[in-house]
């Protein structure tokens, strides 16, 4: 396999790496922005850095993609670039029409629907993806609304009799804690993610041993790469992830940080790559319907419910279909070379229309 | 098909449910004892202005100590 092929796969890894950044910006500053804790531009650039730094601190979850979703003696660069080639527009698809849909998940969809097409149901490790995807898939929102509930209910009773001003005051300050947790472990769970994949890719271009520890350029790139996504932000996700979930107060923000971020952290620890949005979406919704019920807007909830549900099954069949379009023009290296500079044309297409977007917003706002 | 792995599992669970609630919970006790403490000086109570600002400061500590080893704890090597 030629080399020219692991390079487009690490180009196209570390590009996801980026747009993995600024789709879930929203996540990790929403809250902050929202209830006024920072300026749009200091949350957005602090959780840059943490982002940065978080990428270093853990590397279970890159084990978990490098070798327990697909039997990585199956694969070959052309799959993992087929696979990330379908993460990629699944990603921009949805950022695209606003729904804080599960960047990870449309990594591992994509990679599996793709090492499906090409080498056949035994290249998926079946119940690798049960244990480590779609459990915590399941558990990790409902866990996240959960105890950001009891955490907010508890928050409420202690400070619910004094002045307003100053425990608005004092969350916010906490949000500036809990929003740069948030960052670290988005950081953490999410770079991670990136570096399996990239891993995979020299694992299979005979560059490396599952054996071996993962390179340091490769969690360097990861990092910087997520970093520099998450500093150019999702504005359109903000808004939905800030105030059309609920209208928060500072103490809901904080509670649903802190609460995400230990869930995030604890599942980092036992290498499950979960889905940040799918924890943050739940904590948010957690510390508005502990108020009351009807603070919550259920019907973007529900656009988001069906997103989550989608992405691991959209992800896969783009994943798969990338995968039948690089076989076409040959996977070996004709392939991947055409239809990477197929996506960079769409991405630099979707990143005009964002600025373009983005600049209404700031003219409007 | 391979075992779900519920210690894993549980683990996430339980450590999510008390740092999350802990966190939470230690910092409006941070806020009461400081608006408390900033009460009781404004009316001239001195012991009660200290001993509120002292639960605010304890819980304060007890707060970024329970951050910074949950962080390294969390993210040490299983």
């Amino acid at each position: 396999m030629s080399d020219l092929v692991l390079w487009i796969v690490v180009a196209t890894a570390i590009a996801f790496d980026f747009t993995n950044g600024f789709h879930d910006t929203a996540n990790a500053v929403a809250t902050s922005i929202s209830t006024r804790a920072m300026p749009p531009r200091v949350a957005v650039g602090l959780a840059a850095v943490l982002n940065f730094v978080g990428a270093f601190l853990s590397l279970a979850v890159a084990a978990t993609i490098a070798k327990g979703i697909v039997q990585a003696d199956l694969i070959t660069p052309s799959i993992v670039f087929a696979g990330l080639v379908g993460a990629i527009a699944w990603n921009l698809a949805t950022w695209y029409f606003g729904l804080p849909a599960s960047s990870s998940h449309a990594l591992i969809g994509g990679v599996v629907g793709s090492a499906f097409v090409a080498a056949g149901p035994d290249a998926v490790l079946g119940g690798g993806i049960v244990e480590k995807v779609v459990v915590p898939a399941l558990v990790a929102p409902v866990l996240a609304l959960v105890v950001s509930a009891i955490a907010i209910s508890l928050a409420y009773r202690i400070v619910g009799r004094r002045h307003p001003g100053p425990v608005s005051r004092g969350f916010r300050l906490g949000q500036i804690i809990s929003g740069s947790l948030f960052s670290l472990s988005h950081g953490t769970n999410d770079a991670q993610k990136t570096m399996g994949i990239m891993f995979l890719a020299l694992v299979a271009n005979g560059n490396l041993s599952p054996s071996d520890d993962v390179p340091t350029w490769v969690v360097l790139s990861a990092a910087t790469a997520i970093a520099l996504g998450t500093y150019v932000g999702g504005w359109r996700i903000i808004r939905t992830m800030g105030s059309r979930i609920i209208k928060m107060d500072p103490a809901q923000g904080f509670a649903a940080q802190g609460v995400g971020a230990a869930v995030i952290l604890s599942a980092s620890h036992a290498g499950f790559p979960l889905s940040t949005t799918h924890v943050m979406s739940g904590a948010i919704m957690g510390a508005g319907a502990a108020k009351r019920l009807s603070a919550v807007r259920w019907g973007v909830a529900g656009n988001i419910a069906v997103a989550w549900v989608l992405t691991l099954p959209a992800a896969a069949a783009v994943g798969g279909l990338t995968y039948a379009i690089v076989w076409l023009f040959g996977a070996d290296e004709a392939g991947p070379v055409i239809v990477a500079a197929l996506l960079l044309v769409a991405l630099t297409a979707a990143f005009a229309r964002r600025l373009a977007a983005g600049r209404t917003l700031t003219a409007e706002g | 098909m391979a075992a779900i792995d519920f210690h894993a599992l549980g683990q996430v669970i339980w450590v999510s449910l008390v740092a999350g609630v802990g966190v939470s919970v230690l910092f409006s006790v941070v806020i009461f004892g400081a608006d408390k403490a900033a009460g009781a000086r404004r009316e001239g109570d001195d012991s009660q202005a200290l001993a509120y600002g002292a639960l605010a400061v304890a819980a304060m500590v007890i707060f970024s100590v329970a951050v910074v080893v949950g962080v390294i704890v969390m993210l040490r090597k299983a």
